[in-house]
């Protein structure tokens, strides 16, 4: 069933202002999906309540927002996750298409209903921090459900996405919370039974420096997750401004000008330069833990 | 292959030339992914993507005609990108893996480890018959000249077009230069042995010889970007004053290399001199 | 007086605190757990509250701490880590990661020690 088939409760028919509501939300995500996303999703801010502290809530951003639309993308493509030369997903896997088509479904809230519509702010305002989380917006449009793999938000049928939300002060009708998990699958329970590790865990493994450790409980459910995300940082920000800051700090501490020269003009030092100058190229570096996460698979099978 | 495999790769091959031209590629072919015998190690197409058949090139985002006019190079220094040139590329790709059902990939435009690239996307480009080499050193196409490539890895089987029979380089008004003054118009504007980059020698219409000072060359295209900024960074450190430092810290210079670090997907390219004198393609730059 | 940094003997003093209660490490995040159970790591300011410091110290110590967290040579090691992975499952598919640990039950199973 596509997003755009949403059954009608025959218990809800909507007045009219309802049906106007539908009638724009259904608009919506066919603009958003014929403009490139892969996946859209609509929630009402109270979710937000229950999981984010006050001040970081959708109508702290946007004062009065009422929805929040969010969408999904797909990143690397189906040949970049063959390549044996892990650099190439990297330099591949991001290409904005959810920011782009999130700034068209602002555009198009605003200019045709007349509604303050904003792009959630999705880049870190101070350190680490977001100041708006992505993966919860997702989770909590129903997007998709968290994960034992660094917390990442898995659809159902595509597995890793990419989000983008847009806080609206228009009020629309809302898409359920997925009730089934989508991690852990089927598989990764066999796996996890047979070994004791999921294969995300088991490729990443926090116990032998990696970034991840959980179990899952006699339902077959998560029952406890632990991401070392400072670790993942390492991996997932390989080169770039954690990169480059770490590095200057060990050039600036150098004392002998020629082993300075040397770090300056390393490989190292220069990929961490580049990875700042060419972000968008670069944005996500490690994807072992997705490598092995049989979420979204199918949709990766070619020829 | 039957004669019905044939007709739907050709249609196919068909298709993606359609979406190619219609995202804004001016040329584009189809490399046969064994055929990169001289590639270096690691920059084959099926050590990058496992069972890749094909490698479908697209060139085009050149500088305006207006852009080559205009008497300020800082000008031309904001007009180069390959970011254009990479999005069609992934259009293509996705088009490939969406339409198709095959595995597709993008190259990225940057480097690998020690400045190397994933790919030599102008050797794509060369044995996709997008253009030939230039003793200047861009790849030429003999009707556009110099522009921008992409080149997308894919599983999926295609007819492939080969090289060019006919180099454009050197072009007739090159070949009667040189056999007037002993140089070429990139030569004369940048050479070798007066503090440039480009040398070499002509014989019976072709490039005999080449000589090419990649390291100057770099001070050139990457004047202000990751080259300029870690040589400034060196003086920083290497200079005891403080007020010096400061000064250059706060330079033009400095400040030029970060803004184009930033910017880095409208600025890679940095030296047109030669290509700008190139004759290649010229005529599509008189406009009104 | 030049732009802000963090005094660091304040930054020595609330580090580990400060990264405790950050998100620098997440556990139990997944929204179907019980509230109870989970730990979802607090803001700047809820920090701060916490700490009786101010939160825009609190954010500065937090931005130190985490570029601090690991020495580089882990970024050293990343690139081995991944290079590892990758080529792995291009030969093996998953069974690169998972086989190890699979054995490993199986032998502690045969063994009696599991």
């Amino acid at each position: 069933m596509s997003n755009l088939d949403k059954p009608v409760n025959a218990a809800q028919v909507p007045d009219e202002q309802g049906l106007i509501a539908m009638s724009r939300a259904n608009d919506i995500r066919k603009l958003a999906i014929s403009s490139g996303v892969d996946v859209v999703g609509i929630a009402p801010v109270e979710r937000w309540d229950e999981f984010v502290p006050p001040g970081s809530r959708p109508y702290d951003i946007l004062p009065g927002a009422k929805s929040v639309v969010v969408v999904g993308v797909r990143g690397p493509s189906a040949g970049a996750w063959q390549s044996p030369d892990h650099r190439l997903i990297e330099m591949n896997g991001y290409d904005f298409a959810n920011d782009r088509v999130i700034h068209q479904v602002a555009d198009h809230i605003e200019q045709e209903y007349g509604y303050h519509a904003i792009q959630a702010p999705g880049l870190p305002v101070g350190g680490h921090q977001p100041a708006f989380s992505m993966m919860l917006a997702a989770v909590l449009a129903g997007l998709g459900t968290r994960s034992f793999a660094a917390n990442i938000i898995l659809n159902p049928k595509y597995g890793l996405l990419y989000y983008s939300a847009c806080l609206t002060t228009l009020e629309l009708p809302v898409d359920p919370m997925l009730e089934q998990d989508v991690c852990p699958a089927p598989m990764c329970v066999q796996v996890y039974k047979a070994g004791g590790r999921t294969p995300c865990q088991a490729a990443c493994p926090s116990d032998e420096g990696g970034c991840l450790h959980g179990t899952i409980g006699p339902d077959n459910r998560i029952e406890s997750t632990y991401y070392d995300r400072e670790r993942c940082v390492s991996r997932a920000m390989n080169f770039g401004i954690n990169s480059f800051q770490k590095a200057l700090e060990q050039i600036a501490n150098e004392d002998d000008d020629d082993r300075r020269t040397m770090m300056i003009h390393s490989d190292f030092f220069t990929r961490s330069t580049s990875g700042i100058a060419f972000y968008k190229e670069s944005v996500a570096q490690c994807f072992e833990c997705m490598r092995v996460c049989p979420i979204g698979r199918a949709e990766r099978k070619l020829k | 292959m039957s004669a019905a495999d044939l007709d739907l790769m050709k249609a196919q091959k068909l298709e993606l030339g359609e979406l190619a031209k219609k995202a804004g590629a001016l040329v584009f072919g189809v490399a046969d992914a064994n055929a990169f015998a001289s590639a270096m190690e690691g920059q084959r197409p099926t050590e990058l993507l496992p069972g890749c058949k094909t490698v479908f090139v697209l060139g085009g985002a050149q500088p305006r005609a207006g852009d080559w006019h205009s008497p300020s190079y800082r000008h031309m220094e904001t007009t180069s990108t390959s970011d254009r040139v990479t999005a069609m590329g992934n259009r293509i790709a996705q088009h490939i893996e969406r339409r198709f059902g095959y595995y597709a990939v993008t190259i990225p435009p940057g480097v690998d480890r020690a400045r190397r690239p994933f790919l030599n996307i102008a050797l794509a480009a060369e044995l996709a018959g997008c253009g030939s080499p230039s003793l200047a050193g861009p790849l030429l196409h003999p009707e556009f000249g110099f522009m921008y490539y992409t080149a997308v890895l894919t599983t999926l089987p295609l007819p492939v077009d080969g090289p060019l029979t006919t180099p454009a380089c050197p072009a007739p008004e090159c070949v009667a230069m040189w056999d007037e003054m002993g140089t070429t118009p990139c030569m004369a504007t940048c050479p070798i042995d007066d503090g440039g980059c480009l040398g070499g020698s002509l014989e019976d219409g072709h490039v005999k010889e080449r000589r090419y000072d990649v390291a100057r060359c770099t001070t050139r295209v990457q004047t202000s970007f990751i080259p300029g900024f870690q040589k400034a960074l060196e003086a920083v450190f290497e200079e005891p004053e403080k007020e010096k430092r400061k000064m250059i810290l706060y330079s033009s210079q400095f400040t030029r290399t970060l803004w184009s670090m930033s910017y880095s997907n409208v600025s890679q390219g940095q030296c047109f001199e030669c290509m700008r004198v190139c004759p290649v393609g010229s005529k599509h730059r008189n406009l009104l | 007086m030049g732009f802000y940094f963090v005094d660091p003997e304040l930054y020595r003093k609330y580090k580990d605190q400060v990264l405790s209660m950050s998100q620098a490490i997440q556990i139990n995040y997944p929204e179907h757990l019980p509230p109870e159970k989970r730990q979802p790591g607090f803001s700047d300011r809820q920090i701060a509250e916490n700490l009786g410091i101010e939160e825009r110290v609190v954010r500065e110590i937090r931005c130190v701490a985490e570029r601090d967290y690991y020495p580089v040579d882990e970024w050293e090691r990343a690139l081995e880590f991944k290079d590892r992975a990758c080529k792995g499952y291009a030969e093996n598919g998953v069974a690169y990661a998972t086989k190890k640990y699979i054995d490993r039950a199986k032998a502690a199973k045969a063994s009696g020690t599991d």
